[in-house]
């Protein structure tokens, strides 16, 4: 194959070269690492030593230079033999791309001997810094005066901007809008955003930015009649599949049940606590309600006792006799014959201790309490002949037999 | 060798292909999207999630090595693709992003952090496959040259050259990158048009042109992934070279992690020297009972006078 022959071509005409380049960076590879070992030994070395050194190295550079070129007309030479097909314009390979053997080496950030001028810029930064790991074998002493820098530090303008001017695409108002679709805001994201922490805000000023993007390309693309709004009808595949949808859905759905669910616990729960709290005042009501009236039957039962002892009290032992029964029982000898009223104690001014006679008894015979005797056969007290006559007789009294006998035969 | 001939033959109309009308070179990109080995499934979803989004873009298998990346440049010339994203994962949880455009560079690399797929984020928003993304950039990557560099990348990258094959005719996703805290913010919005309300027909009326009758209402619904790349470097080559930028802020998340172990180191080292500290001062006064060390016997100890 026509491919093949060129890759073996380019390997041959590279692999000459690359010897070459392997030893010179060897070389200015150590001298820049024994001039920083110097540098450090003597502290501060004159200036004019220094700028020699690195004038010499870029006389290096130079040559090694020459010989790149020569050897990169010979790789356009069989670029431009190539014949794959392809849609995509690959860019031609540009001569003083790095050998494979050096890339790998590149990335470490050593001081590079083949570049073209404008590293020469990197190269000056890069003698100001020396990597620490060639400083391990210093003494202490000498450390403590060094300052140390934890990274060195590379930001080569000119190169940025060739490399730039290579990949960029044409954004200007030279080309459509059409093409590129890029719109830069006129407003710094990091002046919005105060505070990147602050999770609403930060995304509300992406927001923003896009959303005056997407304004301003509307109009233009508009300008320019390009179609920018999918119609209705218009169906094709999406980003996300509907499956992804649904299940997006399923999730917002979700969402929203769970939420509506604990408003709803909430709302319960709220009214259980209220609805205690009522239970709670009820209950307590109903207490004090029978508390009051407890009182108040006991006050009026005092009041009673305390006011009528003396007025409706006797009244009542008047109507119903029971002074009389207490004249007989004073008189009575038999000292058993009524528990309660013992003989001869009850005068007594001690209350309490009559009550609690009275209730529990207090000496005599506690038999035959209640058996009749020659007194009580004797008491008459109880009889009365007026009652017993006066029940039956109601004044319609029974006529005579002659009158009976006349009623009968009228 | 059938298609040898055919390009040989087309080789004088493929020239003129390339040029517009205008003699304007024709934006054509294609990009080669693939990860290392070890990544995470975010990891893989995040890739997926952006290859979906890139109709020039053209996926591949994981990449076996991760120290001779120079491989790629190859491998992108096989696949006949003149950028590259390649995901890089160390430790099986650190992302790495290399950005480039392939013969002739330059390379940036990023650290990915904070990323959230498009699946685990739950955004409503949707949008056409393929559709040409509106690329949004912060007003910060006009004022430095390494941004200049990366916004130039990032449209290569990500925005969908015109006429691309698979590409969708309409525009309805936007593509914002912001620049904060020194960190790249990367956000995907679709583009929602709703009919205008009819409270404001003196906006309407401003716009005389006939597309200004039918204006809608603009929002914007996201769509994701999520997620915020911090620069660490760009070199000059593709996959290689020299360096031409490096991020001098940039911590590794290696030293992120030591430290903080370190803290809790010295935490607790602080605590068990107290401890040490107290139990001597105890030794000394008296009043431990000497169960770490036995006392040395001396001359006028009762046991050596009397043995």
């Amino acid at each position: 194959m026509v491919t093949k022959g060129r890759l073996k071509m380019a390997l041959a005409a590279e692999k000459g070269t690359d010897f070459k380049k392997l030893n010179q960076k060897k070389k200015a590879k150590e001298a820049a690492k024994k001039k920083a070992a110097k540098e450090v030994v003597e502290e501060k070395p004159t200036e004019s030593d220094e700028e020699e050194e690195v004038e010499e190295e870029v006389e290096d550079v130079e040559d090694e230079e020459d010989e790149e070129m020569g050897n990169g007309v010979n790789l356009d030479a069989i670029d431009d033999s190539d014949t794959s097909e392809s849609s995509i314009e690959m860019e031609k390979r540009l001569p003083r791309k790095p050998k494979k053997d050096q890339k790998t080496q590149a990335v470490e950030a050593k001081p590079n001997a083949d570049d073209d001028e404008d590293d020469e810029e990197e190269e000056d930064e890069e003698e100001d810094d020396i990597p620490m790991s060639d400083l391990e074998d210093l003494s202490d002493a000498e450390k403590e005066d060094l300052i140390p820098h934890t990274r060195l530090t590379i930001n080569n303008t000119s190169a940025l901007l060739t490399s730039l001017k290579r990949i960029a695409i044409p954004s200007d108002n030279s080309v459509p809008f059409a093409t590129h679709q890029t719109i830069t805001s006129t407003t710094l994201a990091s002046e919005a955003i105060p505070d990147v922490s602050d999770d609403l805000q930060r995304e509300l000023g992406f927001y923003t930015q896009s959303l005056e993007a997407v304004r301003q390309a509307r109009t233009k693309l508009r300008a320019e009649k390009v179609p920018f709004s999918r119609p209705k009808d218009y169906f094709a595949e999406m980003l996300k599949e509907d499956a992804h949808m649904e299940k997006i859905k399923a999730k917002l759905v979700e969402e929203a049940s769970n939420k509506k669910a604990a408003a709803e616990a909430r709302k319960q729960r709220d009214l259980k606590k209220f609805g205690k709290q009522v239970q709670v005042a009820k209950l307590q009501e109903r207490q004090k309600a029978k508390r009051e009236t407890l009182e108040k039957i006991k006050t009026l039962k005092r009041k009673r006792q305390e006011t009528g002892g003396a007025g409706l009290g006797t009244n009542e032992a008047d109507l119903f006799d029971v002074g009389i029964d207490n004249e007989l029982a004073k008189y009575d000898s038999r000292s058993g014959s009524g528990r309660g009223n013992m003989g001869g104690r009850n005068g007594g001014g001690n209350q309490k201790r009559q009550k609690k006679d009275e209730k529990y008894g207090f000496g005599g015979k506690k038999r035959h309490a209640k058996s009749g005797d020659a007194v009580s056969s004797s008491d008459l007290s109880g009889f009365n002949p007026k009652a017993m006559k006066a029940k039956g007789k109601v004044g319609k009294s029974r006529p005579g037999k002659g009158r009976r006998k006349a009623m009968s035969s009228r | 060798m059938a298609a040898v001939y055919k390009s040989l033959s087309k080789k004088d109309s493929k020239k003129s292909a390339t040029t517009d009308d205008n003699g304007i070179k024709k934006n054509k990109q294609r990009v080669l999207v693939l990860s290392s080995r070890g990544v995470t499934f975010r990891h893989r979803h995040l890739l997926n999630d952006l290859a979906s989004m890139l109709p020039h873009g053209r996926k591949d298998a994981k990449f076996d090595s991760k120290s001779k990346l120079y491989e790629l440049n190859s491998l992108c010339e096989l696949f006949n693709c003149n950028n590259c994203l390649f995901f890089e994962a160390r430790k099986g949880q650190d992302l790495y992003l290399h950005c480039s455009s392939v013969p002739n560079g330059p390379t940036i690399k990023f650290h990915v952090q904070n990323l959230h797929t498009m699946e685990e984020l739950h955004f409503t928003g949707n949008c056409l496959k393929g559709s040409r993304p509106i690329l949004s950039f912060d007003a910060a990557f006009d004022k430095q040259p390494h941004l200049q560099v990366i916004r130039a990348q990032f449209q290569r990258i990500f925005g969908v050259p015109q006429g691309a094959r698979k590409s969708k005719p309409f525009i309805d996703h936007v593509m914002s990158f912001s620049v904060v805290d020194g960190k790249i913010w990367v956000r995907n919005y679709q583009i929602n048009e709703e009919e205008a309300s009819k409270l404001k027909p003196a906006e309407a009326d401003a716009d005389a042109d006939a597309d200004a009758t039918k204006d809608t209402d603009l929002s914007l619904i996201e769509i994701g992934p999520r997620f915020v790349l911090t620069p660490i470097y760009i070199s000059e080559g593709s996959f290689g070279g020299p360096l031409i930028f490096s991020n001098k802020s940039f911590v590794t998340p290696n030293q992120v992690r030591s430290d903080m172990r370190r803290l809790k180191a010295t935490k607790h080292n602080g605590r068990s020297e107290q401890t040490r500290e107290r139990l001597s001062k105890k030794g000394d006064l008296g009043l431990r009972s000497n169960i770490g060390h036995e006392r040395q016997p001396d001359e006028a100890d009762t046991k050596m006078l009397f043995a």
